[in-house]
This record gives C-alpha cells, structure tokens and sequence, in this order.
C-alpha cells in the first residue's frame, strides 16, 4: 500500500465514522400545528419547553433519542380557518404531530382520521392526568372517547361598566346586586337590553350593549338562555327549536328597537368591538375572561388591583331568558389534539408534560385563562396575579360547552345569519327564523333536528 | 421539402401556441373540470369525498308544484341570484360604460398634459393594492363622524350622518367597485377617440360642427367596438368578483352575491366555510351563467365581425 492510498483510507474512513455518527444518536421530529394567537403564546411555547424537560430525561436514562419540536405557526384569521387549514394539510399526508384546536373540531377531526384515540394513554398515566377538572374533559370527547386534552379553560360574561351605571344614576346596592339578581333568574336578558338604553338614553354611554361582530361562540350562551339545547347526546346529532330561536331573535329585534345594540354591529370589526368598551363608549360587552388584561390597560388600573377593577366593571352571567330561569355560560378551551401519525405516543408524553400545574399556570396567568388542573388555584402566581380568574370561577356553575359535533360550525354561521338579518332591520322575526330553519335544514339534513 | 416543411410549421405551431394553450388548460380547463367533478361530491371539511351526489344542488333549488319547471329558487340562492344582477347591472352601465365614456370624452377634449393628469388621477385606485383601497373606502364611508362622507355632510351640507354599509349597502360597493371598473373603460375608450384620424375633426370643425355634433357623429361611431368589448369583458369580470365586497361589507347578508355566497361556503374564514362541494354546486352554476352571457352579448354585439379577418391588408 503506498503512502498515498493510506491517507485516502484514512480520509475515507474518518469520513465514515463522522457521517455514521449521529445516526447513533436519533433526533425525532415532532410537528406542532398552531395559530399564530396573542391570547395564548405559550400554548405551542409549554410544548417546546415540554420537548426540553423530555429530552432532559432522555439523557439521564443513557437513551440516544432526542426529540425536536419543529413548530408550524399559522396566520389563520382564526380558530374555524385554522381548523380548515389542518384539515387540508391532513388530506394530502402532512398531518402534524400535535394540533392546538379550538375543542368543536374534534369531531371533524375524528372524522377525518387525524385525532388519536388517547384513553390508552390517559389511562396509563394516572399520575400525570388524574387532577385535570372532569367537567374539561367533556370538551374532549366525542363518541364516549377522549381525543384531546383541555389546554386551557375561560369562562364568558357580560362586561358592565359601573360608572355609567353610577352617571345614569343608578345605586351601588342596585350595581352590587346584579350578579345575585341574574343568578336567581330575577334579571333576565330583556333587562339587560332596557339597562343599557336607559343608560344610553340618560346620556351616560354612547352605545349600549356590543357582542361579538362575527360567527362565535357566545352565540351560544344567548342562545341557550332561551332555552335553545343545542345538542341532543343521545342521538349525536345538533338540535334547534323554533320556540326557543323566536325568542331568541325577538329578544334582540326589541334590543335594535331600544337603541341597546346598535343595528349595525355584525358590520364591526373586531377592534371597534373592542374599542367601544374599552374606549368607555358602551356600557355592556358581551365576551369573555381573557379581556380582563386589555381591559386593566385601557382603564389605567394597576393589573394587582382587584377592588379597583370591580370598582369599575360587573361581572354577570348571560341573564335567564324569562323571570325564574337559569342563566348560562359557556366554556369554551382550547385543547392539545395528538395527531394519528407514528410518533403519537411520544407527542401525547409532550402533551402530558405541558399540561402539568407550572407551565399551564404559566400560561393561564399571562393570559387571563381558567386552570385545567385543581391545584392550579392554590399556586401563589394563580393567587397574587390570577385574582380575576378565581373570581370566574364561580360563574363557571353555569356553564356549557359547545358540541363536538362536525357540523356545529355551520349550525352558528347560520343562526348568526339570522341574527344578522334581524338586526340589520332586514327581516322580521319570524321571516328570520323561517330562513333559519329553512336553511339548517337544507345545510344539515340528517345532522340537526327541529323541534317546535 | 414538404414532409420538412410541414414538420417546421408544426413545430412553429407548438412552439408559438404551446405556451397559450398549456396555460389555458391549466388555469381555464382544469379548474372548471375538478369544479364539475366537486359539485357532485360530498366533499366537505375533511377535503374527501365520500360519494357521488346531486344533493348540493338540491341546496339551491326545491321541487314545487306552482313553479315552471317543477321547482323554485330556494331564498338565499334566489337572493344572491338577484343581488348579483343589480350589483353587475349598476356597476356596468352606471360606471364602467357610461362613467368611463364621459372621462375618456372630458379628458381627450382637455390638453393633453391636463388631460394625462386627471386619467392618472383615475388610475389610482386601481393601483392601490386591494386591501388599501377597501380600508379607504371603510373609512370614507365609517358611519360616525369620523368618516370622510359624514365629515362632509355634516360641516360641508348641515346634514345628519349616514350608515352607507347598512343603509345603503349595494350602493356602496356599486360605487367602490365602479371606481375601478372606470378606470378600464377610460383607457381603452381613450387610445380609441385618439386613434380617430385627425382630419376628420379638422373636416367637421371646417364644416361648422359643434363639440356635441362631433361627439355624437364622429367619435361615438368610432367607438362601438372598444364599448362592446368593454361589455362584455366587464360583465364577465364583475360576475366573478368578490374582492372588494368581502373587503368592504364581509361576509354580510345583504351584499351576498353568488360569487360571495361561493366564497364564503368554501375558503372565507370563520363563517362557516369548508362546504366544498357546496361552494362548487354555486361556482357551475356561476360557469354556466356566465357562459351563457357571454354567448348571449357576443351574438347581440355581433363581436364576430369585429374579430373577422380584414377584407384589404393594410401593407
């Protein structure tokens, strides 16, 4: 062998030795689909540092393996488009690894083939998950499974500033009692609306009442206090009643007619929805818990200072529809979904490890949501900066979650289409719940039923 | 030789046409064939299709004894149907047609620097981006007095403000989408009066024709061509368009045109959307409308003689 060849073995060699290497030590890709949202950074932020924590253990047990969490952050307008978008990605192969999800699209997504089934993994890892509120779970669930597991809870509610209330002349024991008022079903959601126009009209507020300006959940709560069920669980299927959405669309008919919503609110974007109570020029917003930062900030009020804030604001549930009902809430979390790909075992130990108490403190704290876990509450953060959030957690009692059920998404863009049409002054009442049902029924044959 | 001849023609033939008609039937065929193959799926959120189905039409229309052809329109079809019709109408012949011939008219018979200024000046809409010009038209038409409108009916008339988006909503996107459309009209119809041989001005002014007289027996002869294209082309476009609705008025109730009520069953975000098929069954529908306006104005313009080889060449 001449001197020449000895070196290009060696060359060969140590080329080999370096390009086997890592395959020694195996990386594992793991894919995390979520949007782009500022009211939860640390949804997707709790999963890679759940990949650290994992991989820390990896390493003490001698393992080669590694995991890396490759995040794909979306621009999705919102949840609904998000969910749209992990469909398609899904459809053509690129199903990601873990999914942050509004909870109603896991029915679609079982459907599609993209949720795992993670009871075998819950039931495995009683110690990771057995502190998880139960009533979370049913947000997961579809067809008696879990597909999911809650990120995060909120609670809604309807925002009433104080001051107004005080310039219209109305008493701090009228202000203090609202809240009981609406839990005993004494002040109902037609109250509600003839508060705010005579605020509005005393010259106390500029508007009245502001909901949201676009499909969504808290729809839902309104709805609901009319006495509208919209899922019947034992035959899986959505469910409307002509009586419950009369009520429901001629509540808000005589709230336009009051000069207590503003006919054109469906034409709002989302920040003069904002603006408008934040700006104090309406007396009542109709939203939920997570405001309660914007609104520390808009108002000038220290973020520690919890009789300052409820010194200015009232919290209420969505009042009964009728005197001596009950009022409702809605909960709607976000949920960790684990995709049905081969590396589901181990991103569900992802999801295990960034729903555990400090990282989701981490996250309900900073962004004004609910706990998932009972001994959240008990952390000093959850005590020292998460007063608002113990203060929702009495008006969870009455809360709903929204079905998860495929279609649920076109059963509200179709109510909303009535809401639209009511106070828009385009159609009366009953022509708007006509359209309604004509169109729930055209749009979801099989999947809703119709009660009178 | 022939056989080479023939063989450099065709050549000739795939290298100049090719590329036209690969992007034909990639952007024109292929769309329109997966559209008719969708319309008659199930294809919904999941992106799969389950089965092979007329039911997305039955969306559209209901079987009734009283009606023609044993159906009827179903009310938010025969809605947009109808919504579509006045919003192409009054664009068209309010601004594209009419709007545009009065600027090309008004600004050929200005000097030719002032002239080049106000058609810049109408070009300006059209070269702002979309999303620019829609916020613009929010604010103008914002119904407190901040919007630009109200600003002037308030200070300018001692007028009360008004609600354009829920007032008057077709009026508005008649007008934001006419300001566009006009700028088209306006350049076309200008390269036409100016291509006008020059002596036949000269010729009528010698003559003692007024402004009007020329107008009406001397320019507007010279421009059936350049209108009827415009009309029909037009009309095309504005079946289709959906962009500045969406970006003025969203996804509300009363500007849903077809090519609205398509979008927003399919791609539009958070209202709903993820209807496939459903948003396919409206886009045929759309197909065939448009295809048969189409037909329908090139007969009644009789475009084909515009299109018809010359009788003499010009050398």
């Amino acid at each position: 062998m001449t001197f020449r060849s000895l070196i290009a073995a060696g060359l060969a060699a140590a080329t080999l030795t370096g390009a086997a290497s890592p395959a020694f030590a195996e990386e594992i890709t793991l894919t995390l689909w979520s949007r782009a949202d500022r009211s939860g950074p640390l949804r997707a932020g709790n999963i890679v540092e759940a990949a650290k924590t994992l991989n820390q253990m990896l390493a003490a047990s001698g393992s080669d393996k590694s995991v890396k969490v490759e995040l794909i952050e979306t621009n999705a307008k919102g949840f609904d488009a998000d969910a749209l978008d992990v469909l398609k990605a899904h459809s053509v192969g690129d199903t990601p690894d873990i999914i942050v999800a509004a909870h109603e699209w896991i029915g679609s997504f079982v459907k599609a083939g993209l949720a795992a089934n993670l009871e075998e993994h819950i039931a495995a890892n009683p110690s990771l998950y057995d502190d998880i509120i139960p009533a979370l779970w049913n947000a997961v669930s579809y067809k008696g499974a879990r597909y999911g597991v809650p990120q995060d809870g909120e609670v809604r509610m309807f925002f009433l500033n104080n001051d107004m209330l005080r310039k219209a002349g109305k008493s701090e024991e009228f202000i203090a009692s609202l809240p009981a008022k609406v839990n005993a079903g004494e002040f109902t959601m037609a109250d509600m609306c003839t508060l705010a126009a005579e605020v509005k009209d005393a010259g106390a507020s500029e508007l009245g009442l502001v909901h949201r300006p676009n499909v969504g959940p808290d729809f839902q709560m309104a709805m609901a206090a009319f006495g509208i069920d919209m899922y019947n669980d034992e035959e899986a299927r959505l469910q409307v009643s002509k009586s419950g959405l009369e009520k429901y669309y001629g509540w808000l008919k005589t709230c336009v007619d009051q000069g207590a919503i503003p006919a054109d609110m469906t034409s709002y974007s989302w920040d003069s929805v904002h603006a408008a109570f934040r700006g104090e020029k309406a007396m009542a917003k109709f939203h939920g818990i997570w405001n309660l930062g914007a609104q520390l900030e808009a108002f000038g009020i220290d973020p520690l200072d919890k009789d300052a804030y409820f010194k200015k604001i009232t919290w209420i549930n969505a009042p009964a529809g009728e005197k001596g009902g009950t009022p409702k809430n809605l909960s709607h979390p976000i949920v960790y979904v684990v995709g049905d790909t081969p590396n589901k075992d181990l991103a569900a130990m992802l999801v295990a490890l960034a729903s555990q108490h400090v990282p989701n403190t981490r996250h309900a704290v900073t962004t004004n949501h609910t706990p998932i876990n009972y001994g959240q509450m008990a952390m000093p953060a959850f005590q020292k900066e998460g007063w608002g959030l113990v203060a929702g957690v009495p008006l969870l009692e009455y809360a709903e979650f929204m079905p998860n059920h495929p279609r649920v998404g076109q059963y509200n863009a179709i109510t909303f289409q009535g809401v639209q049409a009511v106070e828009t002054g385009e159609m009366t009442v009953d022509e708007a719940v006509e359209m309604v049902l004509e169109e729930l029924e055209t749009e979801l044959g099989e999947d809703v039923i119709i009660l009178d | 030789m022939p056989s080479s001849a023939s063989a450099r023609q065709a050549s000739n033939a795939l290298i100049f046409l090719g590329p036209a008609i690969l992007l034909l039937f990639a952007l024109l065929v292929v769309p329109i064939v997966v559209d008719l193959v969708v319309a008659f799926t199930d294809m919904a959120q999941t992106v799969t299709i389950g089965e092979f189905t007329t039911r997305q039409f039955d969306k559209l229309v209901r079987p009734s004894k009283d009606a023609w052809f044993g159906f009827e329109l179903r009310g938010s079809f025969y809605r947009a149907l109808s919504l579509t019709a006045i919003y192409v109408f009054c664009t068209l012949t309010i601004f594209n047609i009419t709007f545009g011939l009065i600027l090309a008219l008004t600004t050929t018979a200005l000097s030719d620097r002032l002239g080049a200024f106000f058609r810049a000046v109408w070009l300006l809409p059209r070269m702002s981006p979309s999303v620019v010009y829609g916020l613009l038209w929010i604010w103008v038409v914002d119904p407190t007095e901040r919007g630009l409108l109200n600003q002037v009916l308030i200070n300018v008339f001692g007028m009360e403000p008004i609600n354009m988006m829920l007032d008057h909503p077709m009026v508005l996107i008649v007008m934001a989408n006419g300001f566009i459309g006009a700028s088209i009209g306006m350049l076309i119809l200008t390269s036409a009066i100016r291509s006008i041989p020059k002596h036949l001005f000269h010729a009528a002014r010698a003559d003692g024709a007024g402004p009007m007289a020329i107008t009406w027996h001397i320019v507007l002869p010279a421009l059936r061509w350049p209108l009827s294209y415009i009309t029909v082309f037009q009309t095309l476009s504005l079946l289709v368009s959906f962009e500045y609705i969406f970006l003025i008025m969203g996804a509300s109730r009363s500007t849903m045109t077809m090519a609205m009520l398509a979008y927003t069953k399919t791609l539009a975000p958070d209202i709903g959307s993820g209807q496939y098929a459903y948003g396919a069954a409206i886009t045929l529908i759309l197909i065939v409308i448009g295809m048969a306006t189409a037909m329908f104005m090139w007969r009644m313009s009789n475009m084909k003689a515009l299109l018809a080889k010359p009788k003499i060449e010009v050398q």
